[in-house]
């Protein structure tokens, strides 16, 4: 079997997993896992960008996803009335103080030569900075969040269009992967890999407390949408018409409408990125990036400059792990910093790109929307499973409820033993690289 | 690069999950020995008539015989390339012999792993990373004994006693001395395993020519008691100088081989690799 | 007297629980330090290996309580600690026989091995939350306190309280044994001084006859029994919840690499380091301010430099500056 026609069959397999929940369960849950899938596939590309062409090691995914997120709530809600003259100028001038005396900082050390001069003018910087901070900060943030804290107490956003919020969470993504790379990035050796563990960690707790900037663990719910709303679909006469005649009753035809709205808008996406990561990598930086990966020093002695190189696919990477971070945002109506959790949305990205192949932007995708799939239907097959093994049980039985109760933790034993199976006995991913 | 995809990193070299210190490059030619076999004569150690190269690579050895008898110093010498140390290898196993044989004492060893082969009587001295660089001058001589059982202090009196200024510095990590001292470590270091012959990879690389010539007495010191030694040395006419027996090497093949004496007079040897 | 006061203040809120805190997170990153220096990767499954160990450890101790055996005042989960130790040997021994050996005998690149942990983790993380579920699981019992802060007061007379928890004293005693064994294993003993010439020189160990093999396996027997050790102070301490020692992950790898990757007596170090930069970062110090400063100048808010959420930031923050300053740690060269 050829290749191509061994990669369309491993797609049109993964479709027909797809449409197979849709005529098992329901066409809703189908659509959902796409939805979910097409998401995870545009993560997966941001990552095996930087894993599969680059060799870097992002351990932060969550992070950039997370920043996504906020970018959504920033963008497209509205600001909330009297926050910004009570705090938010406020709030910014901080941000910007805190900004200057970490660059004043960056000077000293680059600038100054060793010594005690240097470190104690530096340990000075540092603190007098983090002082005049917090005293301009503490005060700004508690009058923003002294505004109607029941509905809102955060700064509230710009009220713009959501889908402009998509390209805002690249951007904030990758202004994030900027400031770690430069630093996580160096010549010989580099320590990307506990950076960003270490980063994702402190952008969800700056997610979770901050509650003047998105409301913290109060979420952000209700957040405008792209699509239509499905109470106003319902309340349409002609969409209702256009419904029964395809034999859908309007409230079912509405909610696969919505989602298929998403679906369209994210395939466009996937497309989109997904096109121009083979443009770019057909190039001439592509072909630059994959010497690079394959014989650093030859690349080196050939003039290329490494380090940035690695930075810019880097901050790409990541900018693409934002933007989906954005449009799962926008999928779930709201943002809800408690949910993130590394397994999910770090972890898991990378099974995808293994499993699909990494170096190989088809794979990743792929692997994504194969990975997803499985995700999502372990539970109900590990509480399947679960009711066949305990059938002989007798009906009290402890053993049996605990079985049962904890099926839904086959997800992560499960994941664990693709991701270990994949490599044992297909190192190279479902689509390798070429 | 090796096509084995376990071997491929995607030139990662994050230094927060990965240690590439000390990490094993070692290939040797078989991981599990096979079978020895007596054939008895012949010289103590003799790599006889060697055609072999790297795995699956081409040969870089050809036709090559290296012998050393007890109580002699058997010398390698060539220009760069000439395969001097990939025949030594050759001899320690860690290249595939695809014809010829190796035999140690009467005992045909070309099946044997290259540890095996140490537990046979094999002390082998690599060019580099040839000590313990963290541990102490006293530990890396136990790590030389370790496939011993018996008591082996005296054997690193005898070591201490032949290498003086290691006694002095045995509580000092190896990493700490100079580079004569390291190579004296390291000699000591196979010397533990009481070996019946030692093979040196170019002993003297690297260290200025005072440190050279003293690390040759040693040499010759080490002999005197009785122990087969065959070197490779970058350095050929002090090497010849105090060999037994040289072996000329050019592209993997015997060029001339005789006595120490009779390469360095012979005008041919002195003219092509001697500098006149 | 003031000066005591706030100095009682300081040990009972800050001292004391960074002391128990370092000595947990010093025993988590020498499992990383060791798994780093022989095997030549970081461990991600290291967090949930402690948690697997720990899970054992509730079970014996739950055990052990129902068929009426304990230790009177000091917690039965010492008792459960051998059995839990066994058991997460037992688990990484077959995991290393039916995953890591095989990318051993491929000779994998150390990245390889990462991958391979990530899977090693996923399994184990659900492995514990098979068995015992996700949620806190108390199984600390004995004594509570070694010195109740009423008690502290009504012997010294000061204003302040100094409450020293059982678990915090006997975290501190068994890290200092464990810490004591390891050195002790790795210095002095035969198969220790293989394991760290092992780590130092690999082609070098095998041509001396050193059995890799035999040294992974120790490697990984001394690591469950750290990691173990580790999950099980540290679970008596605050609370068991397997979720938890995932999260923990980032302030171990933090300790190891502020030490030096690859260096035991870094870990420690780094261990304590930041522990103690957690604790007093995250502390609110307007007690002890209000008993040093003179009654004018006593401060207004609660002087707490960053919020308590934010304890990962100060791992991270001192990592940074650590390898900006010191790329290979504080300890740096000496392997294992």
């Amino acid at each position: 079997m050829s290749e191509p026609v061994k990669n369309t069959l491993l797609f049109v397999l993964v479709g027909g997993l797809i449409l197979l929940t849709g005529f098992m369960q329901s066409w809703n849950s189908a659509v959902l896992i796409l939805n979910m899938g097409l998401i995870s596939a545009i993560m997966a590309i941001g990552v095996n960008l930087q894993w599969g062409f680059a060799g870097l090691f992002n351990v932060g995914v969550m992070g950039f996803v997370a920043l996504g997120g906020l970018a959504v709530v920033l963008i497209s809600t509205t600001p909330t009335p009297g926050a910004w003259s009570a705090g938010g100028f406020g709030i910014v001038l901080a941000l910007l103080l805190g900004a200057a005396t970490v660059t004043a900082a960056v000077m000293i050390a680059q600038k100054m030569s060793k010594g005690r001069a240097r470190t104690i003018s530096l340990i000075a910087v540092l603190v007098l900075g983090f002082f005049v901070f917090r005293a301009v900060m503490d005060p700004n943030v508690a009058a923003v969040e002294a505004i109607n804290p029941a509905a809102a107490g955060n700064i509230g956003g710009l009220s713009l269009p959501v889908l402009l919020a998509w390209p805002a969470g690249g951007l904030l993504a990758a202004g994030a992967a900027w400031l770690i790379g430069k630093t996580a990035l160096g010549l010989r050796s580099d320590y990307l890999a506990i950076a960003t563990l270490g980063i994702a960690e402190i952008i969800i707790a700056v997610l979770k407390n901050e509650d003047w900037l998105a409301r913290g663990v109060k979420n952000v719910i209700g957040l405008p949408r792209p699509v239509p709303y499905e109470i106003d679909l319902q309340n349409d006469p002609g969409f209702v018409e256009s419904a029964a005649s395809l034999g859908l009753d309007p409230v079912t035809a509405s909610t696969l409408y919505v989602k298929l709205g998403y679906s369209v808008l994210f395939l466009v996406v996937l497309l989109v990125l997904l096109w121009m990561a083979q443009m770019a990598l057909k190039s001439p930086w592509g072909r630059m990036m994959r010497a690079i990966r394959d014989n650093e020093v030859a690349a080196e002695a050939m003039g290329k400059d490494v380090t940035r190189r690695h930075l810019q696919i880097f901050v790409l990477g990541s900018a693409i792990c934002g933007i989906a971070g954005a449009m799962m945002t926008t999928l779930d109506g709201q943002l809800t910093p408690g949910t993130y959790q590394p397994l999910r949305f770090t972890f898991l990205i990378w099974v995808m790109v293994i499993v699909g192949g990494s170096g190989n932007n088809f794979g990743a995708v792929l692997g994504a929307m194969l990975i997803w799939f499985l995700w999502v239907q372990v539970e109900p097959i590990g509480l399947w499973l679960m009711q066949v093994i305990t059938a002989g049980m007798p009906d009290g039985s402890a053993l049996r409820a605990h079985l049962i109760d904890s099926a839904a933790h086959m997800r992560l034993l499960t994941m664990g033993v693709v991701l270990l199976l994949v490599l044992r006995f297909s190192p190279r991913g479902l689509i390798p690289e070429r | 690069m090796s096509d084995s995809p376990y071997h491929d990193d995607h030139g990662n070299k994050d230094a927060t999950i990965t240690n590439k210190a000390g990490m094993g490059t070692m290939t040797p030619a078989h991981r599990k020995s096979g079978k020895t076999q007596y054939v008895g004569g012949g010289p103590f150690l003799i790599g006889d008539s060697m055609t072999g190269g790297y795995g699956k690579g081409p040969d870089i050895l050809h036709d090559c015989t290296i012998a050393v008898d007890k109580g002699e110093i058997a010398v390698i010498v060539g220009p760069n390339g000439a395969g001097k140390s990939t025949a030594m290898k050759a001899v320690f196993g860690m290249l595939d012999v695809r014809s010829g044989s190796v035999r140690l004492d009467g005992e045909d060893i070309t099946n044997l792993s290259p540890q095996d082969r140490v537990v046979k009587g094999m002390g082998f001295v690599p060019q580099t990373s040839n000590i313990f660089t963290s541990m102490t001058v006293e530990e890396n001589l136990e790590m030389g004994a370790f496939i011993r059982t018996d008591d082996f202090s005296d054997t690193m009196e005898q070591v201490y006693d032949l290498f003086p200024i290691l006694k002095e510095k045995r509580n000092q990590p190896a990493g700490e001395l100079s580079g004569g001292q390291r190579q004296q470590v390291a000699v000591g270091r196979a010397l533990m395993t009481k070996p019946k012959v030692l093979m040196l990879d170019e002993p003297t690389a690297g260290v200025s020519p005072i440190v050279m010539d003293e690390l040759f007495d040693r040499i010759i010191e080490v002999a005197r008691t009785g122990l087969p030694i065959l070197m490779v040395e970058q350095n050929a006419r002090q090497a010849l100088a105090i060999a037994d027996k040289g072996y000329v090497l050019v592209q993997g093949q015997n060029a001339y081989t005789g006595t120490g004496k009779e390469l360095l007079a012979d005008p041919e040897v002195r003219k092509s690799f001697l500098g006149g | 007297m003031d000066f005591l006061n706030a100095f009682v203040a300081l040990s009972n809120f800050v001292l004391v629980p960074a002391i128990a805190y370092g000595s947990q997170l010093a025993l988590g990153a020498l499992g990383v330090t060791l798994i780093y220096g022989i095997l030549r990767f970081s461990n991600f499954a290291h967090g949930d290996t402690m948690a697997f160990g720990a899970m054992i450890a509730v079970l014996a101790t739950w055990w052990l309580q129902s068929i009426g055996v304990g230790l009177g005042p000091l917690p039965t989960a010492l008792l459960a600690l051998p059995i839990a130790i066994l058991g997460c040997m037992l688990l990484v021994l077959i995991t290393d026989r039916l995953v890591y050996r095989f990318y051993r005998e491929q000779k994998a690149k150390p990245v390889i091995l990462v991958i391979v942990s990530m899977g090693v983790m996923f399994i184990t993380n659900g492995l514990v939350r098979f068995v015992i579920g996700p949620d806190d699981q108390n199984f600390a019992d004995g004594e509570r306190f070694l010195i109740s802060a009423r008690d502290f007061k009504e012997m010294t007379g000061l204003e302040e309280g100094l409450a020293i928890k059982t678990t915090q004293g006997i975290t501190v005693v068994v890290a200092v044994i464990a810490v004591a064994l390891l050195f002790w294993f790795l210095n002095k003993t035969r198969t220790g001084k293989s394991m760290r010439a092992y780590s130092d020189n690999e082609d070098l160990a095998l041509l001396s006859g050193i059995n890799p093999e035999r040294v992974v396996m120790y490697t990984w027997l001394i690591v469950a029994a750290l990691a173990t050790t580790a999950g099980v102070l540290y679970g008596l301490d605050k609370s068991f919840k397997p979720f938890v020692y995932f999260q923990l992950l980032l302030p171990i790898f933090a300790s190891a690499i502020v030490g030096g990757l690859g260096n035991p007596l870094g870990a420690i170090a780094g261990g304590f380091i930041i522990a103690f930069s957690e604790v007093t970062i995250t502390y609110a110090w307007k007690k002890v301010l209000t008993y040093l400063a003179p009654e004018t100048l006593e401060p207004s808010g609660l002087v707490q430099l960053l919020s308590t959420d934010y304890k990962f930031a100060v791992s991270f923050v001192i990592l940074l500056i650590v390898l900006l300053f010191k790329p290979t740690g504080l300890f740096k060269g000496k392997a294992v």
